[in-house]
């Protein structure tokens, strides 16, 4: 049941889009999370040569995954947790 | 789900692999965890329940495949097949109550560029985490999780799209959509300390 969806989802063609702005917009969250095509990787540093808010919102998208990845703290472990793990495993198994 | 080769593990084989292959994904499992249910206790049963299943079906289980992907998915299965309600609700979170301290327009004023010199400090870092914390787990569950895998710990769309189940294009908008409401909450916040919130 794993990936039987796909392609059909994927993506709007290119033609969808009213102006060249909204189809940055859409491929925002691929292009700051290394997503992605090379066709619109390129599309998009042609496009920002000429289009300074489309510039900005992409560094805004850039930040925005920054600030989760860069100061989300991480929860410490428990110590004891692998240890009852292992523990249980033995016990069910 | 995957066929095995037909060779039969030895128990000892199967304990040996089962440590090296899966119990390193321990930190990430359990950040997930928390994350999702927002407590340390329910983190740390469900991490457990996750772990048993994945020794349940370890045969299931191709060798030098993701075992990250394939626990994360396991354990949201769980959160939400059982979990999520058998277990104490993770304190329901207040909208308005999150959406009224982020609205309060007056408290810092237009001042906040003044506090840009102490942006490197640490105390002002664990504030931004502390912000950035509260801003996510004022999400839905369905956007925190999005977010928790793209940002945090960094899995492709595709993966994704199988830990949760889910087409492509659910990722892709879900994503979308997560990461509005997160920037929602969080753009007050930003503004005052001098990012450019727009
Ligand atoms: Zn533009």
């Amino acid at each position: 049941m794993e990936s039987k969806f796909t392609e059909a989802y994927q993506k709007k063609s290119e033609d969808c889009y009213d102006t060249e702005c909204e189809k940055v917009a859409h491929i925002l969250d691929s292009l700051v999370d290394g997503e992605a095509s090379s066709d619109e990787q390129e599309f998009f540093n042609k496009h920002i040569e000429s289009c300074v808010p489309c510039l900005e919102s992409h560094q805004k998208q850039k930040l925005l995954k920054n600030l989760v990845c860069g100061h989300l703290k991480r929860v410490i472990v428990p110590e004891t947790l692998a240890l009852s793990i292992k523990t249980k495993i033995q016990e069910t198994v | 789900m995957s066929e095995q080769t037909g060779k039969q593990m030895s128990k000892e084989e199967k304990d040996a692999r089962f440590e090296a292959e899966l119990l390193p994904v321990l930190d990430p499992l359990y950040n997930f965890a928390y994350r999702l249910t927002l407590d340390e206790d329910d983190a740390n049963d469900l991490v457990q329940e996750t772990y048993l299943k994945a020794y349940r079906f370890f045969d299931y289980f191709e060798q030098g495949t993701n075992a990250k992907a394939w626990l994360f998915r396991i354990l949201k299965n769980s959160f939400i097949n059982e979990f999520r309600k058998k277990s104490k609700q993770p304190a329901k979170v207040d909208y308005s109550e999150v959406e009224g301290y982020y609205n309060t327009e007056d408290v810092e004023g237009e001042s906040g560029v003044a506090t840009t010199t102490d942006m490197r400090t640490e105390s002002v870092q664990d504030l931004i985490g502390d912000e950035v914390a509260s801003a996510l787990n004022a999400l839905p569950v369905d956007f925190r999780t999005v977010i928790i895998l793209c940002d945090l710990e960094g899995f492709t769309y595709e993966e994704m799209a199988k830990i949760l189940d889910i087409p492509i294009g659910t990722v892709r908008s879900r994503l979308h959509r997560a990461r509005n409401s997160l920037k929602e909450k969080l753009e007050k916040y930003a503004k005052s300390m001098g990012y450019n919130g727009e």
